[in-house]
């Protein structure tokens, strides 16, 4: 089912028709998911931010512009509520052990399958040691291959600052992955 | 291989291999439902609201026009006959009398019946005294004989109106 096809699935499911819910999940959820999984580590805040990406679907749909792609409209959502909940989620960290949650959380928390591919696969470990704010980049540029002006668009940044991101994440992996020894690849 | 493909490639195979948790699915119906259940009662209080605002716009107006009592048009008001020794609630009989003519009668004959109900009352009032008692014999004849006419057309109406012939 194509993304046209989906819509008026997704008004069904918005005015309380539950199939209509389950084939709008089926048709989105990987993708929600592996796009929040990227974006965020703890496996309990993926959850929460995913079933909250839902949640504003069904709310805000009479904001969408059918003139657009309906996956656009849907990673809008999606990089916005992780924006959300970055903020809320540094603002906690100040309030409570800030120091203890930054080295605890990543190795706690991450989900087993993330890991192996992290040992598996160099280049992809590099990018999660980005930081957010170049990693969101390069996520919405190689995985969803979105053009720079719509990453701007989608992030709410001007074009140049998405362009500076771009260069100094490609710069800072480059770097790295010479590095580690990847260098065969990288030309 | 560019840095380009080569990204992309490992982002694509990561991707592949992290799967979302089906009970997840669980977690994402419930707040589904949550959010049905509130737009349905979001939707019946907006109905109830646009009811209310409705029922108002039909009650104000029409307590406006028939805010003065139907009685009122006979007695010019409830101090008239308290005069003559007259209660609140006989007014209130009076009132519900003519709301029954009211519904009964058509509009003309509304208020033909009230026409000649006023001047029996007027009538009425000048033979009665200050304690409520009635004397005919204080008319003149010529009031008298309007007396009597005034009682034979009214008598249709209470019969239309009560199924009795009396007064």
């Amino acid at each position: 089912m194509n993304d046209k096809e989906l819509l008026p699935w997704l008004e069904k499911a918005t005015n309380g028709d539950e199939s209509a819910f389950e084939l709008v999940y089926q048709a989105t959820h990987e993708d929600v998911y592996r796009t929040v999984a990227f974006l965020v580590y703890n496996k309990q805040d993926i959850e929460d931010i995913v079933n909250e990406v839902y949640m504003r679907m069904w709310r805000s749909f009479h904001n969408y512009d059918p003139s657009r792609p309906f996956r656009f409209w849907l990673h809008g959502i999606t990089v916005r509520l992780v924006q959300d909940w970055k903020r809320k989620a540094w603002r906690r960290i100040r309030l409570f052990e800030r120091n203890r949650q930054m080295t605890c959380e990543e190795f706690v928390w991450t989900d087993k399958a993330v890991l192996q591919s992290e040992m598996q696969h160099d280049l992809f470990s590099l990018v999660r040691q980005l930081s957010y704010k170049l990693r969101v980049v390069v996520i919405l540029r190689y995985y969803h291959d979105y053009a720079l002006e719509e990453i701007a668009d989608m992030l709410q940044i001007p074009v140049g600052t998405v362009k500076s991101r771009h260069h100094l994440a490609m710069k800072e992996l480059r770097k790295r992955f010479e590095m580690t020894g990847g260098d065969a690849y990288v030309h | 291989m560019s840095i380009d493909k080569e990204l992309r490639e490992e982002l694509r195979q990561v991707s592949a291999s992290m799967n979302c948790p089906p009970e997840l699915y669980g977690r994402v119906r419930q707040s589904y439902q949550h959010y049905v259940n509130e737009k349905r009662g979001r939707f019946s209080m907006k109905k109830r609201i646009l009811a209310g605002v409705i029922g108002m716009a039909i009650l104000v107006p029409s307590a406006v026009f028939a805010s003065p009592y139907l009685a009122d048009m006979i007695f010019g008001s409830v101090e008239t006959i308290e005069q003559y020794g007259g209660t609140q609630e006989e007014y209130q009989e009076i009132e519900a009398m003519l709301q029954v003519a009211k519904g009964k009668l058509t509009e003309e004959e509304f208020q033909e019946y009230t026409e000649l109900t006023k001047q029996l009352m007027q009538l009425r009032l000048k033979i009665t005294n200050e304690y409520g008692v009635s004397d005919v014999k204080k008319l003149t004849p010529e009031e008298q004989q309007q007396w009597d006419e005034l009682g034979a057309k009214l008598t249709p109406y209470f019969e239309k109106i009560t199924g009795s012939t009396e007064p």
